[in-house]
């Protein structure tokens, strides 16, 4: 259980990462494609700028998000999979993808179809935002299997 | 010596007593409960025109509401930050009784909608000769950033601001689209010959300016624009608007997203305009008016901005570095907007569903 919980923690930082990744690559290659002098080391700041304000200086922190999300996959993927024979880590993989995904399309639904997290506005940032949800739960997914044969 | 240093130190105590004292005011009620009040053009100082954002135009006679709506007004839409927004009179109203509204238009069918300004004829309670003399293109399915503040130039052209739809916001950077734009055109909806991308083949004509986020204050003072705009979190702008000059967003910003992110990390960068004012964190700045009346002397040649966050009115001198400002009216929630009437009283809107349309006055 401990394990359990350490595995989910860690699942989530790895995901909000992933996002605030996404979120920080969208906003700087767009600045790139406009001619702003972006420098690698801008690019580093401005990603533990993010990392600390989208989850202490929004208006919701990020990781709360995630966690909320993600918990709440992870455990409609637990149910499945006494009925569903697939590989763990696909399953919460899948599952990470969608609650991610969730997060995207749902928030702007609260809000006059406002995208707030900027790096989902397109289908691409839409994908690789799944993409990043599936690999956070991929390894959620690992971690299990891998405890349950230790 | 000492009769000398007297002197000085009461000069300096009297210039500093003169400078404390505050301009005592009060506040008259001209409407309450109304719904969103949004935008005010004063005809006089007994008539008063005023917008809900819900979708009504409302006017004030000799002093009181009417209780009859003015009919007229088209389909609007009303979500979010969409529904009828500004109103403003036409430099010869009081001969042609011609009036703009600026507000969001629906497409049903596309489920999308746009910034849309019309210009009409005030009949009594009535608008006729309706004609539509600008839409934004393109539309879009948020129902935010609208901009919808209007003026009038000195040569009879009409600017209309218009806001970067929240998720377009780098459409502001480029020119073929009206996102984060500040449009010129004539009152029939023509474009003028002088406008400054009118010969580019990549651009819109009706562009004046862009590079802009919401901007919701704009004011014409000594043939100078003066335009205030909302920043993400922190960001808030007061610019000096000119033909063709990119004011930056969201390439320059000094704010941050409201999911905390960093939208830029850049502030300053040649090639782009520079605010005379900015204000981190937000005040959230939604119309503008010049104060150049008798009734508060004190307050002559200042910009007057409402504000909405956390809900004022900040004064600023123009001879000023614009480095001072003064809040007023800090006990009166968001003021949705500005105007000053003939007398040099103000009026002030309040926001929300239950709003005011207040006359502030010298007091006592």
């Amino acid at each position: 259980m401990i394990k359990s919980s350490f595995y989910l923690f860690f699942c989530i930082l790895i995901a909000t990462s992933l996002v605030i990744l996404q979120e920080t690559m969208s906003n700087l290659v767009w600045l790139i494609s406009v001619n702003m002098p972006v420098t690698f080391a801008m690019f580093i700041a401005t990603y533990f700028d993010n990392l600390f304000m989208m989850n202490g200086g929004g208006e919701v922190p990020l990781v709360a998000l995630v966690a909320i999300g993600m918990s709440f996959a992870f455990l409609v993927a637990k149910i499945l999979l006494i009925w569903v024979k697939i590989s763990k880590s696909v399953a919460y993989g899948l599952a990470g993808s969608a609650a991610i995904l969730a997060i995207v399309l749902l928030m702007p639904l609260a809000f006059y179809n406002l995208d707030i997290l900027a790096g989902g506005r397109s289908i691409t940032g839409k994908t690789i935002l799944s993409l990043y949800g599936f690999v956070s739960g991929y390894f959620f997914g690992a971690s299990l299997s891998s405890k349950v044969e230790s | 010596m000492n009769k000398k240093l007297s002197i000085f130190a009461f000069t300096i105590l009297f210039t500093l007593h003169a400078s404390a004292v505050s301009v005592i005011y009060k506040y008259q009620n001209l409407a309450e409960n109304i719904s969103h009040p949004w935008g005010i053009a004063v005809i006089d100082e007994n008539n008063i025109l005023f917008t809900e954002l819900t979708g009504a135009l409302r006017i004030i006679e000799d002093g009181v509401l009417s209780p009859e709506i003015i009919s007229g007004v088209p389909d609007i839409l009303f979500a979010g930050q969409a529904g009828l927004s500004d109103v403003v009179l036409d430099p010869n109203f009081s001969t042609n009784r011609k009036l703009y509204l600026s507000f969001s238009s629906p497409d049903k069918y596309e489920k999308t909608n746009t910034l849309e300004v019309i210009s009409a004829k005030l009949d009594s309670k009535k608008l006729i000769e309706i004609k539509t003399i600008f839409k934004a293109a393109p539309s879009r399915d948020t129902a935010a950033h609208y901009g919808a503040r209007m003026a009038f130039l000195k040569d009879g052209t009409l600017l209309i601001t218009s806001g970067d739809g929240f998720n377009y916001r780098e459409q502001a950077q480029y020119l073929d689209n009206h996102f984060g734009k500040i449009i010129r055109i004539n009152t029939d909806g023509s474009i003028p010959g002088d406008n400054p991308f009118i010969n580019d083949d990549d651009a819109l004509s009706e562009i004046w300016s862009y590079g802009h986020r919401n901007p919701q204050g704009i004011v014409l003072i000594d043939g100078v624009v003066y335009e205030n705009e909302h920043g993400p979190m922190g960001g808030d702008e007061i610019n000096i608007v000119q033909p063709a000059k990119n004011y930056g967003w969201p390439a320059i910003t000094y704010g941050k997203d409201y999911s905390g992110a960093t939208i830029s990390p850049f502030t300053k960068k040649e090639g782009l305009e520079q605010p005379i004012k900015y204000w981190v964190p937000s005040i959230a700045p939604s119309g503008m008016a010049f104060y150049n009346g008798s009734m508060f002397p004190e307050w002559k040649n200042s910009l007057l901005i409402s504000a909405l966050v956390p809900g004022d009115v900040r004064r600023i001198q123009i001879e000023d570095t614009l480095s001072k400002e003064e809040i007023l009216f800090s006990d009166l929630g968001r003021v949705r907007d500005i105007e000053v009437s003939p007398d040099g009283s103000l009026i002030l809107a309040t926001d929300g569903p239950n709003g005011k349309l207040i006359r502030v006055i010298r007091g006592n």
